[in-house]
């Protein structure tokens, strides 16, 4: 895959899919951004989903497996998912072979959406962006 | 609020060029920024080396190809060394992460170099506006975390964790490059980190107790009053002080 719009296009294409972003989970800089925001502005989603995404890759009960071994690249954390009334999102780590912290999100209508397709996907589409 | 009112103004014209500012470089294309350089932050192959993604020579191999046609970002991709996706995300972030240093509030004067283009070539080019509306969200972050800009610039010096206190995977790595003498910006080039998230990670270890925070230097003294202050009243007028006096003991 070449990039991060063809990542976030492919995204868009799964059932119930609403808005999909590439966002860095340190600083809450949306890297790239299609279909629309939750709140209606990218930028703020970014910054919230980055907070909850730091949350689950830095608290230790979520990084326990890793104990005693060789520092990894990327989080132990593969995917944070949070069901609203309304809808979906799956948070799904990227892990790259240089020192980064991103995310791919993902927000699905409930009505639509299929949580568990979505899920295998969104992993399928992190691992085909760094791959290239 | 803008960071730096040329900028905009070269966006508004479309220019193509280099901005020159005290603390980096910003480079334009048809008014958008395709680049960015700081001394603060690590350039583009510290943050793909340093973690061994890719090697030294790889690197000067690219920059010897395709440099000269400023294609090198190109150049990476085709010829397998890098994914279309990890160049844009290495580069994104650099160029964000100098960008905040190079608009960083500067007294010295910002030019504009017409023409000047940067070697390693167009990979995802931003509106100046939103690297504006990022620098100014990244100041504000950091004073949110912990008010006290001097844990950026000076070296960084552990404290011990309280009993139970855990620290984050990568505040480990982070901590356990602080000799005592690297400043964060020297951390974030020897683990090939970008500069803005090593000084957010600092800051988050000084409001935790984690990084010293050293002491901002003492406020210089008020200026002493001038002379002319103790000379005005030569002639104190008494009846005038009596009276004032008196009022103010009618209210104690």
């Amino acid at each position: 895959m070449p990039g991060i719009d063809e990542c976030l296009h492919e995204a868009m294409a799964l059932p119930g899919a609403r808005g999909a972003s590439l966002v860095d989970w340190t600083s809450g800089l949306a890297l790239g951004t299609a279909g629309d925001s939750p709140v209606g502005n990218h930028e703020t989603t970014a910054a919230e989903t980055a907070e909850l995404a730091r949350a689950a890759a830095e608290y230790e009960s979520f990084a326990a497996a890793t104990e005693g071994e060789e520092l990894p690249k990327g989080p132990p954390v593969e995917d944070v998912i949070v069901t609203t009334r309304s809808g979906y999102h799956v948070i799904r780590f990227v892990e790259t072979s240089f020192d980064s912290s991103v995310f791919l999100h993902l927000w699905l209508d409930r009505s639509v959406g299929n949580l568990a397709l979505a899920r295998i996907r969104l992993g399928d589409l992190a691992e085909r962006l760094v791959l290239g | 609020m803008t960071v730096s009112p040329m900028l905009a103004r070269l966006a508004a014209e479309h220019a193509t060029g280099a901005l020159l500012r005290d603390h980096g470089t910003l480079y334009l294309v048809d008014g958008r920024v395709v680049h960015a350089e700081s001394p603060a932050s690590p350039s583009l192959d510290v943050l793909l080396t340093a973690g061994g993604r890719l090697a030294q020579e790889g690197w000067d191999e690219a920059v010897d190809q395709a440099g000269a046609r400023s294609a090198v970002g190109r150049f990476l991709v085709d010829s397998g060394r890098l994914g279309g996706g990890e160049l844009e995300i290495c580069h994104l972030g650099a160029v964000f992460d100098a960008a905040f240093f190079a608009l960083a509030p500067a007294s010295g004067p910002t030019r504009f170099r017409y023409g000047v283009g940067h070697w390693f070539g167009t990979v995802r080019p931003v509106s100046t506006a939103a690297v504006e509306r990022e620098t100014l969200r990244r100041r504000e972050l950091l004073d949110s975390v912990w008010p006290y800009a001097a844990v950026d610039t000076a070296p960084v010096v552990p404290r011990p964790a309280a009993p139970g206190q855990t620290v984050s995977l990568r505040q480990r790595a982070l901590l356990a490059a602080a000799d005592g003498l690297r400043t964060p910006a020297g951390i974030a080039r020897l683990l090939g980190r970008p500069a803005f998230h090593t000084l957010l990670d600092v800051r988050r270890l000084a409001a935790a107790g984690l990084v010293e925070t050293p002491f901002d230097p003492l406020p210089e003294a008020p200026p002493a009053l001038p002379s002319w202050v103790g000379e005005v009243a030569a002639d104190p007028d008494i009846a005038l002080l009596r009276r004032l006096r008196d009022a103010l003991e009618a209210h104690l």
